[in-house]
């Protein structure tokens, strides 16, 4: 035990030197201090070794303290005999008073202790608890947690946690990369069996605890050098901090499985949503392509010429909405397999909204477009070809929904953080509750006259380009009691964005 | 009968030639179809043709190379078919000789469109007109000046330049690149910034309404258009 709790050794050696300083004093004084004054300072060496080292090093100074105060200073001096039989009550009292004294003074310093280190050890857990909750994912709650115990016990942590089958180095202390194969191993071991390995911390680099959540092991942790109390009474902070540890990996990871599921949901939904339009946005155009060509090609001679050429113009009209049907499906599939690599180049906003309205000018011609664009509007970093596509495909929305001879709206400024495209229609704008939705996939207002609409994915395309570019995409409707919807997609400015050519 | 330009349609795609021979005939061209990038490029050798039209995704050879290869001994215009997700192969094809594109699925009027555009420029490209009007402007190469609706325009050195390579263009697509590097230099090609800004000083200066351009038009990505009337 001992060698175990150095510590209480040191004690027990300074509180046996108070009692000999006390001896030391009562020597220098001679025989100028005697009987009761004598006991005086011997009961003080006993206080004092009470209130700084607690019960156990108090009652040993009593004992020290009568003994040597015996055999010293009662008559015959250098015996523990006892000749006076006065000398014998006022040993006999001393003896009780410095018994009772260590008692009390050592009991009230050791509690005194034991609440201090109670309140550190929950403000410690309190602290962990705080940055546990921070943690967003399984690898972050195990860096809070190495982290947490580490300056909690002034030691230090690493975390493994499960990863597939095995475990993975999820928090250590700064510097750490890796564990050596020893450690591994041991860490397996722990992580296999399930019992904390016990061996004397000299060999092992670590010794390895397990990290358990409500449900599942999670991971096992390794600890050096830690501060432990050997009082029993003390709650032990580690074990506290891993239990609590344990359980917050543990949410972590069925949070990040719970979004994985998600993910997965979404891409379910997108594809079916994909079969859906294949089956029916693709096939209406087809269809009048078909049937428009087969008339012409068997009633050529039959048909009056505006006939033909009504027949002639479907064709083209319904091969340009396939041919846009396909453009949004592979932007879609671009954003969507993650390949998205925007090309950022110095972009001047007006002249894309510019492109884009030449672009989109036969579907426009029946809306009246009014333009606001600032004199100054610094360049931003995009990719000219996403934004004047995100830009155009809100335009789009705008010509499907907003009735012919309503006004569209655009403007572009610049506040004191984006540059911004603001696009107003006067159209019968968006129900509240729809409003959110607006930019998910395969989207469509139910009003949207039949086979004038796109797939319903112009929108959520316009998203996921501005997103791509550093950008945002806010809608807002209804303006008024008319309606009327507002699309603003904002870039962020750049500081000292190039304003003018040398 | 008239002179009938010869254009030879080098395309891997039956359905393409099969609108574009009685298209092209109809509007007065002699079409000449291949469907191979090394028959194309022997019949560019035996019979240079007035332009060529030519699809950058032909199977026996890389649309790159095929355009080198050609450039190698035909001088005259060559317009080139691509997709529009392919934006670099384009701007590539661009810059390495190619005078404008067309993304596919095409127009019949947009291809004719930009066939007269490169064919109204003659043999002689380095020879521009003294005086070039465009609505109601004038670009003086002789004197080095513009004048709008009569009036002279102050042009910086840059802004002059830099109209001029647009104007020579004759309403071909001139890249951001070709535009930097003749206006500002070769060590500047990715400075597009200057551009930006040289080209909104421009529109302020000669659009009638420089939010709507209709001289100076943008090809997103790619470059610039001058068009006149």
């Amino acid at each position: 035990m001992p060698a175990k709790h150095p510590q209480r050794l040191t004690r027990l050696v300074a509180a046996a030197g108070f009692v000999g300083l006390a001896n030391g004093v009562a020597f220098a004084a001679g025989p100028t201090v005697a009987g009761a004054n004598l006991a005086m300072l011997f009961l003080l060496s006993v206080l004092v070794s009470a209130v700084a080292y607690g019960l156990g090093p108090a009652l040993m100074a009593a004992l020290l303290a009568a003994v040597t105060y015996n055999f010293f200073f009662l008559e015959p001096h250098y015996t523990f005999q006892i000749t006076h039989p006065a000398d014998l009550l006022t040993f006999s009292v001393f003896f009780a008073v410095a018994l009772a004294t260590g008692w009390l003074a050592g009991r009230a310093r050791d509690s005194q202790r034991r609440t201090a280190a109670h309140a550190r050890a929950t403000e410690a857990l309190l602290d962990a608890s705080r940055a546990l909750a921070r943690a967003a994912t399984p690898d972050e709650a195990a860096q809070a947690l190495a982290e947490q115990i580490a300056s909690a016990t002034g030691g230090r942590a690493v975390i493994l946690i499960r990863d597939g089958e095995g475990l993975r180095l999820a928090g250590a202390p700064p510097g750490l990369a890796a564990l050596s194969a020893e450690s591994l191993a041991a860490a397996e071991f722990v992580w296999r069996g399930g019992d904390l390995i016990a061996t004397p911390e000299a060999t092992r680099e670590w010794t390895f605890a397990s990290l358990d959540g409500v449900q599942a092991r999670v991971g096992v942790a390794g600890l050096r050098g830690l501060r432990t109390s050997d009082d029993p009474e003390v709650p032990d902070l580690t074990n506290a901090l891993l239990e609590q540890g344990g359980v917050v990996i543990e949410r972590a990871m069925l949070a990040s499985a719970a979004s994985e599921n998600e993910a997965l949901r979404q891409a379910d939904q997108l594809r079916s949503g994909l079969l859906n339009s294949i089956s029916h946005d693709f096939r209406t155009p087809l269809a009048s392509i078909l049937g428009s060509a087969t008339t012409l090609a068997d009633y050529e001679s039959d048909l009056a010429p505006s006939v033909r050429r009504d027949l002639l113009e479907s064709i083209q009209q319904d091969a340009q909405r396939l041919n846009q049907h396909i453009g949004a499906l592979l932007d879609m599939s671009s954003l969507e397999g993650g390949a998205l690599r925007p090309r950022q180049d110095w972009t001047d906003v007006r002249e894309l909204v510019g492109s884009a309205l030449r672009r989109l000018q036969p579907k426009l011609a029946g809306h009246r477009v009014e333009r606001h664009f600032a004199a100054e509007a610094p360049l931003v970093r995009a990719d000219a070809l996403l934004l004047e596509q995100a830009i155009l495909n809100v335009l789009d929305n705008a010509a499907i929904y907003a009735p012919a001879g309503t006004a569209i709206r655009i403007v572009v400024e610049a506040d004191a953080q984006d540059v911004l495209v603001a696009i107003e229609d006067e159209g019968p704008g968006i129900p509240a509750a729809e409003l959110d939705a607006v930019f998910g996939r395969f989207r469509r207002l139910e009003s949207t006259r039949d086979g004038a609409g796109g797939l319903g994915l112009g929108l959520s395309i316009t998203k996921g380009f501005v997103e791509a570019m550093g950008g945002t995409v806010s809608a807002v409707s209804p303006l008024s009691t008319q309606g009327g919807t507002r699309f603003v997609i904002r870039l962020p400015k750049v500081a000292d964005a190039p304003q003018a050519a040398p | 009968m008239s002179f009938r330009p010869r254009i030879l349609v080098i395309d891997d795609e039956v359905q393409i030639h099969r609108f574009l021979t009685p298209a092209l005939t109809a509007a007065g061209y002699e079409p000449v179809q291949v469907m191979t990038a090394t028959e194309g490029l022997r019949e560019l050798a035996l019979h240079p043709p007035d332009a060529v039209v030519l699809d950058l995704g032909l199977p026996d050879m890389d649309g790159k190379d095929a355009l080198k290869k050609a450039r190698a001994f035909y001088g005259g215009p060559i317009l080139i078919l691509s997709a529009r997700s392919r934006e670099a192969e384009k701007i590539a094809a661009l810059d390495g000789g190619a005078d404008d594109y067309l993304e596919k699925p095409f127009g019949v009027g947009e291809l004719l469109a930009r066939l007269r555009v490169l064919l109204r420029r003659g043999p002689e490209p380095d020879s521009p007109a003294p005086v070039v009007r465009a609505g109601d402007l004038e670009v003086d190469f002789e004197f080095g000046m513009v004048r709008r609706g009569g009036e002279r325009v102050r042009l910086t050195p840059k802004e002059f330049k830099l109209l001029s390579v647009l104007v020579e263009g004759g309403g071909k697509v001139v890249t951001h690149r070709q535009l930097l590097t003749a206006v500002w230099g070769p060590a500047h090609v990715d400075d597009t910034h200057y551009l930006r800004v040289a080209v909104g000083q421009l529109r302020q200066k000669l659009e009638p309404e420089p939010a709507v351009p209709v001289h100076i038009v943008t090809e997103a990505g790619i470059g610039y258009r001058f068009l006149g009337d």
